[in-house]
């Protein structure tokens, strides 16, 4: 019998994905290989085709003290690859604080092509300790849209940045092009959370979250990318100033309810209503020409609810990847 | 006698002869100091009349070399780089935590939870530890990269480039970097002995490095900041980092780490001077900063930067970067990055930063 999985490749932990554009017109996976503890499915009739699917998953639904895993991504040219998780990834507790539990992420984007990168969040469980690095290298038409959040772990049972130590890097290359003279770092986005004080005197990991309870990051990059950067960068400008007074009366802010806003605009609304309510706090960056999104919330929800508003109020990654993009995010 | 016999007696020959040398120049110097005293206690008898006590003429101390000449300019508050321009955040940290909207109204309904961390409220005790850790965290790597091989400057900054992904960090950055570089050329150049090692490798590194910041179409450093209050308008396109948008980023941009690591190294600084001066003087910018917020006065800044805790922090966070390499450096403190950032959005605004 044919097992419904694709083949596993030989190395622990080692993925590799390609994904082509067929003549069809539409992306599909050339190769798909992975290996315990690492599991990659792809739906076999999947409902969209404006990109391919794959589903990044771990056998037990975490990682275990001491995994390790490499996936290695190739989009060809043209090519639309999107990657989601099934829930938050889990990195259970290290027995000893010298096992670490890696996930290393190497993709590659080809000319025309594009990588959509919306996972569930990393939640790093108490006595953790995570390594985790993603490095991207994109032709210069690639586009990529990264996001890469984690939490302060089961809230539920207490759990608030108890780990033993998280450290994230995230890297965006040009690769070297013909008239280039190599490659070229765009964007390192890097956080050291280490739970060792330098000094009694210095802040604990936790009080340095200063009560958030995700943070998260976004990047965006490359000419598919470009209108929902903009879309964020206008967003961000458009911010009410902190410590200004809404100096109208009580009747002319019901009338400007009254007289109907634009839909976009009571989207921004509500949105910096919920904002304001949740804690949320978020800034945004042009940045060697990618967007760097940073945001934080105190509630892990809070942060899921607006990240996905954002994305879906713009809609281009519906547009670009179709609305399986965005299922971890909303 | 044997070729090998022949030239140890040569050789013990030679030493004898070193040895008579050696006594005879430390026979000297014993001499000459006696004469010293003698002539010193001479002066003595005659002043002791008068009361004064006398007083050793001032001979090569450790403060008399040109390494701590240029210690203390570099170290001092007066150095034009416009740092007081920047509160590295404090004031946006101030404005996020005053207004604070509680959350606990909206997130007491969600579900059984244990109750969130109480924050304290804002305080510069707070924000001390937090912007310091993180400040050394981010750049400390950077600056100790340079200091060890000041010929990787352009490098190190293109890298350190990619790294601030935050307009108001990035205008922070390149003006003090450009200040920095700036005093450089017309001020502390001309007094590296010429023909120096000092000198050629400051004309092999830093000459280079200016041209190709003005090749990059970025305007000659200025000796002080741009204070900048269009800004507000468009956070995304504004600001000193003179961002290059959308476009390639230009080859250099002058980021205050990497430069003053070069800097320090070329005039002389040892590695944890140049680490201690560089933290050191982030305190001071900050302390200053608290001042003019109104925080606490000029009596509590001073006692601030004497405290034994700012000392100690100082010295564990270069224990903690010392040997952290230029691509493992990054935040430690994320929500650091969203106070920065949201400078831009602050009502009204008496830093750049």
């Amino acid at each position: 019998m044919n097992s419904p999985f694709p083949k596993s490749s030989s190395a622990a932990g080692e993925g590799k994905i390609i994904a082509r554009l067929q003549p069809d017109g539409v992306s599909g996976l050339e190769t798909i290989t992975y290996q315990y503890p690492l599991k990659l499915i792809s739906p076999s009739k999947p409902a969209e085709d404006k990109s391919v699917l794959v589903f990044l998953l771990s056998y037990g639904g975490g990682l275990v003290g001491g995994d390790q895993v490499n996936l290695s991504i190739q989009v060809h040219p043209q090519a639309k690859l999107t990657i989601v998780t099934q829930g938050h990834t889990k990195v259970f507790t290290s027995t000893k604080t010298d096992i670490v539990t890696r996930q290393t992420m190497r993709a590659q984007v080809a000319s025309g092509g594009a990588l959509c990168l919306l996972p569930d969040p990393v939640q790093p469980f108490a006595g953790s300790v995570y390594e985790q690095t993603q490095i991207f290298e994109l032709a210069k038409d690639a586009s990529l849209c990264l996001l890469d959040w984690v939490t302060q772990g089961r809230s539920a049972r207490g759990e608030d940045w108890s780990f033993v130590r998280w450290l994230g890097r995230n890297e965006v290359w040009t690769l070297p092009g013909g008239d280039d003279s190599g490659a070229r770092l765009l964007v390192r986005d890097s956080l050291l959370l280490d739970s060792a004080q330098a000094h009694p005197q210095m802040k604990t990991l936790r009080e340095s979250m200063h009560a958030i309870g995700i943070m998260g990051t976004l990047i965006l990059r490359g000419p598919l990318m470009k209108s929902l950067g903009e879309f964020f960068l206008a967003e961000f400008t458009a911010l009410p100033r902190i410590g200004a007074r809404d100096w109208r009366s009580e009747d002319a802010k019901k009338a400007e309810v009254i007289e109907g806003l634009s839909t976009a605009e009571t989207w921004r609304r509500d949105r910096l209503k919920m904002e304001k309510e949740s804690g949320l706090l978020w800034s945004a960056a042009l940045v060697r020409g990618c967007v760097v999104v940073k945001f934080g919330a105190p509630e892990v929800e809070a942060g899921r609810t607006w990240i996905g508003s954002m994305l879906v109020q713009e809609g281009s990654i519906g547009e670009i990847f179709g609305d399986h993009a965005l299922l971890c995010v909303r | 006698m044997s070729q090998l016999q022949h030239e140890r007696a040569l050789s013990n020959d030679a030493e004898a002869i070193e040895d008579e040398i050696a006594d005879l120049e430390r026979r000297l110097a014993e001499a000459k100091e006696r004469q010293r005293q003698a002539q010193q206690q001479r002066s003595v008898v005659q002043e002791s009349n008068l009361g004064v006590i006398p007083v050793p003429s001032p001979s090569q101390t450790i403060l008399h070399s040109t390494a701590n000449h240029f210690l203390l300019l570099l170290s001092d508050s007066a150095l034009p780089l416009g740092s007081f321009a920047f509160s590295s955040g404090l004031e946006s940290y101030l404005a996020h935590n005053k207004s604070s909207p509680s959350p606990s109204h909206s997130t007491s309904i969600v579900t059984n939870k244990p109750p969130k961390t109480k924050l304290p409220p804002p305080s510069f005790t707070s924000f001390l530890p937090l912007s310091l850790s993180s400040y050394a965290s981010t750049t400390l790597p950077y600056v100790l990269a340079a200091h060890r091989d000041p010929a990787q400057l352009a490098l190190l900054d293109d890298t350190l480039d990619a790294t601030i992904v935050c307009t108001v960090g990035r205008r922070a950055s390149v003006a003090q970097g450009r200040a920095l570089l700036s005093i450089w050329d017309r001020s502390l150049s001309s007094s590296l002995p010429p023909s120096s090692t000092s000198a050629e490798a400051a004309a092999a590194i830093l000459k280079p490095f200016s041209a190709l910041l003005r090749s990059a179409g970025a305007p000659p450093p200025s000796s002080t900041t741009t204070t900048t209050t269009s800004s507000s308008s468009n956070p995304s396109t504004s600001g000193g980092g003179r961002s290059s948008g959308w476009n390639d980023p230009p080859p250099v941009s002058a980021h205050l780490p990497p430069l003053f690591g070069a800097i320090c190294a070329l005039v002389g600084l040892s590695l944890e001077q140049t680490a201690y001066v560089y933290l050191l003087s982030h305190v001071k910018a900050l302390v200053s900063a608290a001042v003019r917020a109104g925080m606490f006065g000029p009596y509590q800044a001073q006692k601030t930067l004497a405290s034994r805790q700012v000392q100690e922090m100082i010295g564990a966070l270069m224990k903690r970067e010392w040997e952290r390499g230029v691509e493992e450096a990054g935040q430690s403190v994320p929500v650091m990055d969203l106070w920065i950032g949201r400078h831009e959005v602050l009502y009204s605004r008496i830093f750049n930063s």
